[in-house]
């Protein structure tokens, strides 16, 4: 990235005012240099980002940091502080564990074949051919319905007894499954995320209009048959891109609130009606904090959770580097 | 279809022109899958009560209900719901497109110390869960008095987005450096530089912002559900929660309708800045 490219006066081409701005002795202006001008200026701009996070991002973590230690319920005035009480009974808590194992395997199922199926459809849509467009901005919809009419619009499509779902099923002769409960609610919350593959999709069509003609090219004067092409071009061209989504994919796919939309009462008065297989970690925090109203216990597994994606980002980002391949050749850095 | 005339001259061409019939077909019931959940979703809002308990599964509607859409439009409040999404969509999209553009300047055409960290924690900051912080902020504003008003809207909107600073950040980076200099040189601050040289030229991504962040906030459904009572509620709130019998059983068929009401208008938006919209994922998805 070419952060400084644009912003320091001093590169490139001398410039009179830039010139006189840079030794601190050129104080026939008057008023502070340009320099300094420039850096107050900067913070000028970057204030409300500055102020903002802080105050809205760092300093509720910190809350919720705070709060991690007590026993504090939102309303009793006869809260204590606890040390890591809070923590070392999430550690021994075997709802807490099953909860962040089933978030795990939502993560493991769901972010890989939605990235399957999002390069899949990029492939597709990406071949010369009439309709492209159509077809690209068609299987692009779905990404753009917000969560609640996704959910909605799923819980009608796997209704036990109104649902399509059940209807093929029915007409082939199996018999009717109640998708929205245990076990299968699990495959539905899959299914949301890959309803929405469109995104991975458009953005995977980006990297692959990158990827430079002559490589295919060459690659077919070589004899090298599609398949072998998709493998060896294309995917370690777009594994930058194919990286980001896995990152943001787990992380989107560990605080989704999907389960609460699925289930059979919506709201924080619904959470109890989530089935087993749908309790996950982020639901499990939702409960603590609403139904139980335990705020130093859910703040505790807010925190253990953040930890957890820093570290999982972390290991995802060491176990790639030697995978991913970054075109640091002149054109990209354009 | 021309697709499946053979031409027995050339069998390269027939098996080109199989190939595109693969494709096509192919493309055609994907394309029908993806659509799936939102036609069912209409064809439910469209059903009777009774059709929707029937046995073997009704396909279509035996008669088509079109007044559901009027009574889930009258069942509950839903133009006031609708304007509860309408004003907080607005007031997010406006105040955080304008700030992130501010910032996204700063970002772009201007050198101080510490810039390069700042730059890291912002880009950092895009991957941080939201949802973990939303919980404490939601206690926070809870502490100030700021459950069932529109403040935490407008203090979301003035402290900026990171996606969309990098957004602005990306497209200032692009434009010429004579721009500023001219300026400077008149003895133009700043502030002035931003708001009458950069900002007018910066109708496209202005909008794009101005889409993404309105399309977020009518889509949102934690925060107006954990920070607004259900009479100011937004019609996101509205629609998952309100359209219960007397009775407690949900009224799905008016529900359904109530959706399609609610998701239309994205669906819309979407249809007319699809360009801007897109660009703007590319941008971020690939950088």
């Amino acid at each position: 990235m070419t952060v400084d490219q644009a912003s320091s006066p001093a590169v490139g081409r001398p410039h009179p005012t830039a010139k006189a701005g840079r030794p601190r002795s050129a104080a026939t202006r008057t008023g502070p240099s340009m320099t300094t001008r420039k850096h107050r200026a900067f913070y000028m701009f970057a204030s409300p980002w500055i102020i903002g996070f802080s105050l809205l991002t760092i300093a509720p973590m910190a809350y919720a940091l705070w709060l991690s230690f007590t026993t504090y319920d939102g309303i009793s005035p006869h809260w204590h502080y606890v040390g890591l009480g809070n923590y070392r009974e999430l550690m021994g808590d075997s709802v807490t564990w099953d909860a962040l194992g089933r978030a795990g395997l939502f993560a493991l199922l769901s972010v890989p074949l939605s990235i399957i199926a999002g390069l899949a459809l990029a492939v597709l849509v990406n071949r010369p051919m009439k309709g492209r467009g159509l077809f690209r901005t068609l299987l692009y919809l779905p990404a753009v319905v917000p969560p609640v009419g996704a959910g909605i619009a799923f819980k009608n499509l796997f209704d036990q007894n109104s649902g399509a779902a059940n209807g093929v099923l029915t007409f082939f002769g199996f018999d009717a499954i109640g998708w929205l409960a245990d076990p299968y609610a699990r495959y539905v919350l899959v299914m949301t995320v890959l309803w929405a593959a469109g995104n991975i999709m458009i953005i995977s069509l980006a990297g692959l209009q990158d990827v430079p003609r002559e490589l295919h090219e060459a690659a077919r004067i070589d004899g090298a048959s599609a398949w072998r092409t998709f493998r060896s071009i294309t995917v370690p061209l777009l594994s930058p891109v194919l990286l980001f989504q896995t990152v943001t994919g787990v992380i989107a796919s560990v605080q989704t609130i999907m389960p609460m939309l699925l289930a059979p009462m919506a709201g924080t008065g619904g959470l109890t009606t989530i089935p087993q297989s749908n309790y996950t970690y982020m639901i499990h925090v939702f409960s603590e904090y609403f139904a139980l109203g335990r705020y130093g216990y859910a703040s505790a597994l807010l925190w253990v959770l953040f930890v957890l994606i820093l570290i999982a980002t972390g290991l995802i980002f060491r176990f790639t580097s030697g995978v991913v391949f970054y075109n640091v050749g002149p054109e990209a850095q354009k | 279809m021309t697709a499946t005339s053979v031409n027995p001259k050339s069998p390269a061409r027939t098996r080109i022109r199989v190939n595109r019939l693969v494709l096509y077909t192919a493309l055609v019931v994907i394309t029908g899958l993806f659509l799936g959940p939102f036609g069912w979703l209409i064809l439910t809002g469209l059903k009777a009560p009774a059709e929707l308990a029937a046995a073997p599964v009704h396909w279509l509607p035996t008669h088509f209900e079109w007044h559901n859409f009027v009574d889930a439009y009258q069942a509950v409040d839903f133009l006031g719901y609708a304007r509860n999404s309408l004003i907080i969509a607005t007031i997010y999209a406006t105040l955080v497109t304008l700030s992130s553009a501010w910032v996204g300047f700063g970002f772009a055409r201007l050198t101080a110390p510490g810039k390069k960290v700042l730059f890291g924690i912002l880009i950092g900051s895009m991957m941080l869960p939201q949802m973990i912080t939303l919980l404490p902020t939601y206690l926070i504003f809870a502490k100030f008095g700021m459950v069932d008003t529109y403040w935490p809207w407008v203090l979301w909107g003035l402290s900026s987005a990171p996606y969309l600073v990098f957004l602005f950040r990306q497209f200032f980076a692009g434009l010429p450096r004579e721009l500023e200099e001219a300026a400077i040189v008149d003895g133009c601050g700043y502030g002035g530089i931003f708001w009458r040289i950069f900002l007018p030229q910066s109708w496209p991504v202005l909008s794009a912002s101005f889409v993404i962040a309105f399309t977020w906030t009518w889509g949102d459904y934690i925060a107006p559900q954990l920070l607004l009572s259900t009479d100011h509620s937004t019609l996101a709130v509205a629609v998952m929660t309100t359209y219960v019998s007397a009775a407690g059983t949900p009224n799905t068929n008016l529900q359904a309708a109530a959706s399609v009401m609610y998701v239309v208008p994205i669906l819309l938006i979407f249809l007319v800045a699809q360009r801007g919209f897109v660009a703007g994922m590319s941008t971020s998805g690939l950088k």
